[in-house]
């Protein structure tokens, strides 16, 4: 029984940094490809090993080569040693953290054993999360301090002053939050989602709360210092803002740490508005009380996403010449989809004609919650790059004005309103 | 003329809340994304190596060549007038007599040295002889060593002309 143990507590650990860490590259990868596409560009696709060039997505691997071998160089004017080196951490770990307590599926029963699929079994849920994400910010200062540098210092005190002011809203908008679910455990409130709100919506906290959705959603791309909010970088003003001074691995935590806190932020935003890991209409005890049908949907629909896929890779990685690399590359595609298709078939079909444990059908379940909410993830980062190139950078005191004037007292609002909600009409 | 009136905008409770200006904007671009995603061939990007651009027209300013007379030989007389107006210095021409009889001198060395051109076209309007020319619509020219780009009298008279000269 003590492997069971060991095996799914790596599980989940390995999952979750794929999540966090591996996320990283795909997202640089997606941010570049996602930008060259909405302003009508190619994005990079040139970069290769042995010709397989997965649309692009080799490039993120040689700029992290790249800043892995680059000089690790320090200007002689840093007096602060020791901060300069040791802010990249704060912001890459304490972004790398608070994945650990996002549940990516239900609690899992193997035998009579219960597992929490959380990186770190702990259920201090959404303090964690608020902890990290403000400890997060000290690294921006403290780097931007410790670079001795005006620009740097204007960068991080932008951060700090930003944060404070959002971190206020963002809390705000979490209490009308936790009225409604009454927990602070991240996975209770996912499997409070799960169930149905006149029987036919998904009880998603987007439609519970869709005011605290959209006060979270907002504060949560101020926290991550992204778009329109990221003015402590804002390179028209401040060169480089906090990170102007570093250059090689220094500068390349920064940036994968930006990456990760926002997949940790989506991760927040999934498991608090868009029903976590639940597929919609179908929570964990109806998923394992039709399972057989679930399995019997993905037969068909893999083949068919395949065949898609197959199709869009003939229109859009083709060349005229018929042994381009290119097409060669397609052609490897092709066939890696058909193994893939028949295991994935061959594996659920065995799993149907031989019938299902207890334990077999959680661990399908759980699988399938886990590949929903990787589904989901993508699709909040996605949107999280859409906005970015949609919308331009605020300016520093429109931010402090929506800030404080209009985020604030509306979180406030929310709360009075929920709270008189929840006391009049009952949980 | 009457005062034109400019309508202020923001104003408004639609505009004041700006979440459906953000929205409009995120549907603008998703459309680009969604279009360039579903047939890349939408991108109007030229992928460069394998395809060259269409647009260089005859009278862009590529690299130089050197023109022939009706027999192939140079038309050049080497009488130093593209170096005396060349910006740049980067024309080294040395004299020699011509013996076959059709003229009197012709270059023995015509050097061009590609990093120190300006690609003024100053050559091309000094010379009295249309002996030099910079029609070839050579744009790229890459080398591993910098005595490479000084191009020689053979490599000059070796480049052709983009197009067909109009008649």
């Amino acid at each position: 029984m003590n492997l069971v143990l060991v095996s799914v507590v790596i599980f989940n650990i390995v999952v979750s940094l794929l999540f966090s860490l591996g996320a990283a590259p795909i997202l640089v990868w997606m941010e570049r490809r996602v930008a060259g596409f909405i302003q009508d560009r190619l994005g990079p696709n040139r970069c290769n090993i042995g010709g397989f060039r997965l649309g692009g997505l080799i490039q993120s691997f040689a700029d992290m080569l790249k800043l892995v071998f680059k000089e690790d160089y320090r200007p002689k004017s840093v007096k602060e040693k020791l901060f300069f080196s040791f802010s990249p951490v704060i912001v890459f770990v304490c972004a790398y953290l608070t994945f650990m307590v996002i549940p990516f599926a239900d609690d899992l029963i193997i035998g009579n054993q219960i597992f929490m699929m959380q990186g770190l079994p702990i259920d201090f849920g959404i303090l964690w999360f608020l902890a990290f994400a403000g400890l997060s910010v000290y690294g921006i200062i403290v780097g931007g301090w410790a670079s001795n540098n005006k620009y740097s210092l204007l960068g991080g005190l932008r951060a700090a002053a930003q944060v404070i002011s959002y971190e206020a809203a963002m809390g705000l908008s979490l209490i009308s939050i936790l009225i409604v679910y009454g927990t602070i455990h991240l996975g209770e409130m996912v499997r409070i989602q799960g169930e149905l709100l006149f029987g036919f919506i998904p009880a998603w906290g987007i439609v519970m709360q869709p005011v605290a959705a959209i006060l979270f959603i907002i504060t949560a791309f101020a926290e991550t210092n992204r778009a329109p909010f990221d003015i402590a970088e804002g390179e028209s003003e401040l060169v480089g803002g906090f990170h102007t001074e570093y250059s090689a691995m220094r500068f390349g935590l920064f940036f994968v740490g930006e990456y990760v806190a926002m997949s940790a932020s989506s991760a927040l935003i999934i498991t608090l508005f868009l029903g976590g890991y639940q597929i919609p209409w179908l929570n964990t005890e109806a998923l394992k009380n039709n399972l057989f049908w679930v399995i019997c949907c993905l037969m068909v629909l893999a083949p068919l996403m395949s065949v898609v896929f197959a199709r869009w890779i003939d229109k859009n990685n083709a060349w005229p010449e018929e042994n381009d690399k290119r097409n060669v590359e397609a052609r490897w595609l092709k066939r890696a989809l058909v193994v893939i298709n028949i295991v994935l078939l061959s594996i659920l079909g065995t799993l149907l004609l031989l019938g299902m444990s207890s334990d077999a059908v959680n661990i399908t379940v759980a699988l399938l919650q886990i590949v929903t909410f990787a589904l989901k993830l993508l699709f909040v980062n996605f949107f999280f790059i859409w906005v970015r190139w949609t919308l331009p950078r605020f300016r520093y005191d429109h931010l402090q004005d929506l800030g404080w004037k209009i985020l604030l007292p509306l979180a406030i609002a929310n709360i009075f309103f929920t709270g008189i909600f929840v006391v009049v009409f009952g949980a | 003329m009457g005062i034109k009136v400019v309508p202020r905008h923001g104003k408004s409770f639609k505009e004041k809340i700006y979440l459906p200006a953000i929205f409009g904007g995120l549907k603008v671009t998703f459309k680009h994304f969604f279009t360039n995603l579903k047939d890349t061939s939408n991108i109007k990007t030229i992928q460069y190596p394998e395809v060259m651009p269409k647009d260089i027209t005859p009278r862009y300013r590529g690299i130089h060549r050197l023109t022939k007379r009706e027999d192939g030989s140079i038309r050049c007389v080497a009488c130093f007038m593209c170096a005396t107006a060349c910006p740049a210095d980067c024309i080294f021409i040395e004299a020699t007599e011509r013996l076959d009889g059709i003229d009197e001198k012709m270059p023995k060395r015509f050097d061009i040295d590609l990093l120190e051109c300006v690609f003024c076209g100053g050559c091309v309007e000094a010379c009295p002889c249309d002996a030099i020319r910079m029609d070839t619509g050579i744009f790229a020219f890459v080398q591993d060593e910098r005595k490479k780009f000084v191009i020689n009298k053979e490599q000059l008279l070796a480049n052709e002309a983009m197009k067909e000269e109009e008649k």
